[in-house]
C-alpha cells in the first residue's frame, strides 16, 4: 500500500499569457469538446522547481551523515556483492577526498577498534547522488585515476530534493535517471475560453519628437482568462527511495506544498501582472490510488445568475469529492481545504477548513506520521 | 482464463510507438507497451524489472471516442545550454478507449487488485495525463477479447454525452486486437523486451484491425441530407 498526496486547486487567472505555444498563444486545449484554456504541466513544475531556492536550504537535503565513506561502500556493496567492504570503504575515502570533503579518522579509544574514516561534518547527499557515486566506483578499475571534476559531477550539484520530486532523465548517460515521485497534470480551464488579442502600438520617441506621425511598430499580443483546475501528486513511497532521509521527505513535501500554492510559470507577465494565487487549495491523503477531480469540469462550468463561475466550479469540484467516495469507496486518510472567505461555504466538502499555512503545518505532521514507518538508507 | 477492462478516458493522453527524436507522437490507441507499462506500475515493477510474463497478455482496444490532436510545444532549459531544447509532444484529447487484456486467472485477478491500489501512479501514456478514477473496469470471466469488447454490456460505450450528440445515430467503434496465428495484421513494434532506460528493446506484433462495433447512439444527430430526399422524390 502506497500513500499518495494529492494537491488540487482552483485558480483565477486575468487576461494574461502566462503559458503560450509556438505561435505565441496561450496553451489550449480541447476537453469535453470545447477549448479551454491550459497551462502546461512542464511550465507548471519549472515555476515549482524556481520558487524552491527560497523555501529550501541547499544544504537540508538527502542523507545527512558523517559517516558518507561508509555509506558510499555499503552502496557498492549492493551494486556489487563481491566486492570487499574494506576496499570498497578505500575507494570511497579517496574519491571523497577527490571531491574536496575531509575525511579523518575518528580517534579510537582504548581498547577499542578503528573506526572508519567521517567527515569533520555533516554532509548531504541524496540517495540518487550516493548510487552514483557507488556505480561510478564499482565500474572504475583505478579510483585514483578518477579527477576532482568527475567526482564532483558525480556527486552533482543539483538540488536533490528538486530531483527527487520532479525527475531527471539524461540521454546521453541513463544511469543517471531520477524517476520523478512527483505527477503534475495538464491546468485546464474549467469553461470554454477562447483566446483575446490586444492590439498594441508602440511609439518611436525620436519618431515622435520629429512631429512624424504613425507607430513605430504595431503588433498583438494573445490573451486568455480562465478559472483553471490544477492537479498534482506525490508518491511519497517513490520520494522517500529517492531521497533516502525522512526528513528531507517531509521538507521536499512542504516545500512542493507551499510552491503549489505560490508559483506560477511567468511567461508575459511584465505585460499582464496577472499574480493571482488560488481561490481553492485541497490537499488529500490517500492511501489506496491518487485522484484527480478532472471529471467534474468535464461539462464546462457556465455562469448563472445565482451564482458565479468561481462558486460553481467549487462546488462541482466538492461534489466530484463527494461522488468519488460514494461511488468508489475511495476515501482520503486526511483531507484539508484552504479557500477564500467567499468560496469557503462551497469548498466546506473538501475537508477541513484552514489557511493555507496551517494546511501546510497539518501536512507536515502527517507525511512525518508516514514516514516514521520507514526505513532510511543506510539503515 | 479471464480478461482484464480498463477504460482509458481522460482529458488527455498519449501513447506512441513510433516517435524519434524532438517529435513525440500520439497514436490513435493505446499501444501494448503503454498498457503493459501502466500494469507494470500498478505492480509496483521498477523499470528494470522484468515484464515477460505481463507480455504474453492478449489485448484487444476498442476506440469510444476517437479524440482530437494536441500539439504542445515544450521547451526545457539545460542549464549551461544557451538554447533551449524543444520538441513537440503530440497528445489526444477528449478520447476514450476501452481496453481488453486476457490471460491465466490468478494473473488477471493480481493485476485487477493491483490496479486499484497501484504501487506508483498511473497514467495514459505519459506522466502528466493521470489515469481516471474509474480506470479499472472489472474483470470478465470471458476469455476471448473480442467477445468482450463486442458485447456492450461487458463493456458499455464509454464516449460522453456531448459527443454521442454530436454524432449520428449509429456509431461505428474501431476495434483492433492482437492477430491470431493465420490472421491478417499490421506489424506494430510495441511489444517490450525491457524497459530500462539504459536498454529499452521492443518487439513486434501482429495487430488485426477488425469489424468495427456498430452501436446505435439514442442521442445522436438524425442524418439528413436534402439533396438525397430531393432526388429520392423525384
Amino acid at each position: 500500500m502506497a500513500t499518495f498526496i494529492d494537491f488540487h486547486a482552483l485558480q483565477t487567472l486575468a487576461p494574461s499569457n502566462v503559458n503560450r505555444g509556438e505561435d505565441g498563444a496561450p496553451k489550449t486545449a480541447y476537453f469535453g469538446g470545447v477549448q479551454r484554456q491550459r497551462v502546461s504541466s512542464q511550465a507548471l513544475k519549472a515555476a515549482q522547481r524556481r520558487d524552491f531556492a527560497g523555501h529550501l536550504d541547499r544544504s537540508d537535503l538527502g542523507v545527512r551523515t558523517k559517516r558518507i565513506a561508509e555509506l558510499v561502500a555499503r552502496k557498492m556493496l549492493q551494486v556489487d556483492s563481491k566486492i570487499d567492504f574494506d576496499d570498497a570503504l578505500a575507494q570511497a575515502e579517496v574519491a571523497l577526498s577527490k571531491a574536496g570533503l575531509k575525511l579523518t579518522a575518528p580517534k579510537a579509544k582504548k581498547g577499542e577498534d578503528q573506526k572508519p574514516v567521517s567527515a569533520g561534518y555533516l554532509v548531504f547527499l541524496g540517495n540518487h547522488q550516493v548510487e552514483r557515486l557507488a556505480e561510478r566506483l564499482v565500474s572504475t578499475d583505478d579510483v585514483k585515476s578518477l579527477t576532482k571534476k568527475a567526482v564532483q559531477e558525480v556527486l552533482d550539484t543539483e538540488h536533490a530534493i528538486d530531483v527527487a520530486l520532479f525527475g531527471r532523465m539524461v540521454a546521453d548517460d541513463a544511469a543517471l535517471n531520477v524517476d520523478a515521485a512527483a505527477q503534475v497534470a495538464h491546468a485546464l480551464g474549467v469553461h470554454a475560453a477562447q483566446p483575446d488579442f490586444d492590439f498594441f502600438t508602440a511609439v518611436d520617441d525620436l519618431q515622435r519628437a520629429d512631429e512624424e506621425t504613425g507607430a513605430g511598430m504595431l503588433g498583438t499580443v494573445e490573451m486568455m482568462s480562465s478559472t483553471l483546475y490544477r492537479y498534482a501528486t506525490i508518491n511519497v513511497d517513490q520520494l522517500m527511495e529517492n531521497l533516502g532521509s525522512r526528513e528531507a521527505v517531509v521538507r521536499a513535501v512542504q516545500a512542493f506544498a507551499t510552491t503549489f500554492v505560490e508559483s506560477l510559470p511567468t511567461g508575459k507577465q511584465n505585460t499582464f501582472a496577472s499574480h493571482t494565487l488560488p481561490e481553492v487549495v485541497s490537499v488529500m491523503v490517500r492511501d489506496r490510488r491518487p485522484v484527480s477531480f478532472v471529471n467534474a469540469f468535464e461539462t464546462p462550468i457556465e455562469a448563472d445568475p445565482g451564482a458565479n463561475r468561481r462558486q460553481l466550479a467549487t462546488r462541482a469540484l466538492a461534489d466530484e469529492a463527494k461522488s468519488v467516495e460514494v461511488t468508489y469507496g475511495f476515501v482520503p486518510k486526511r483531507s484539508w481545504v484552504s479557500a477564500v472567505p467567499t468560496l469557503r461555504d462551497d469548498a466546506s466538502g473538501l475537508g477541513s477548513l484552514l489557511s493555507t499555512s496551517e494546511l501546510v503545518g497539518e501536512l507536515r505532521s502527517a507525511v512525518e506520521e508516514v514516514v516514521a514507518e520507514f526505513d532510511e538508507a543506510g539503515e | 482464463m479471464s480478461t482484464l477492462i480498463l477504460r482509458s478516458k481522460g482529458p488527455m493522453q498519449s501513447w506512441a510507438v513510433n516517435s524519434r527524436y524532438t517529435t513525440r507522437e500520439a497514436g490513435r490507441e493505446p499501444s501494448k507497451s503503454g498498457v503493459i507499462g501502466l500494469v507494470a506500475a500498478a505492480l509496483g515493477r521498477n523499470r528494470g524489472d522484468a515484464v515477460d510474463d505481463l507480455v504474453d497478455l492478449r489485448m484487444g482496444v476498442r476506440t469510444d471516442q476517437p479524440g482530437r490532436l494536441l500539439v504542445d510545444y515544450h521547451t526545457a532549459k539545460v542549464p549551461g545550454n544557451k538554447h533551449s531544447t524543444l520538441s513537440w509532444r503530440h497528445y489526444l484529447s477528449d478520447a476514450a478507449f476501452t481496453i481488453a487484456l486476457g490471460g491465466e486467472d490468478s494473473v488477471i485477478q493480481g493485476i485487477a487488485s493491483a490496479v486499484q491500489d497501484p504501487r506508483f501512479p498511473l497514467y495514459l501514456g505519459r506522466r502528466s495525463c493521470p489515469a481516471p478514477i474509474d480506470l479499472f473496469g472489472g474483470v470478465s470471466v470471458e476469455s476471448d477479447v473480442e467477445v468482450v469488447l463486442r458485447d456492450l454490456e461487458i463493456t458499455p460505450w464509454l464516449a460522453s454525452e456531448w459527443h454521442r450528440k454530436q454524432i449520428g445515430k449509429i456509431a461505428y467503434l474501431p476495434l483492433s486486437r492482437d492477430a491470431r496465428p493465420g490472421e491478417n495484421g499490421e506489424l506494430v513494434r510495441d511489444v517490450p523486451q525491457s524497459f530500462d532506460p539504459r536498454n529499452r528493446i521492443y518487439d513486434s506484433r501482429s495487430v488485426a484491425r477488425l469489424e468495427p462495433i456498430v452501436v446505435e447512439n439514442a442521442d445522436g444527430v438524425e442524418e439528413s441530407d436534402p439533396f438525397f430526399d430531393l432526388v429520392k422524390e423525384g
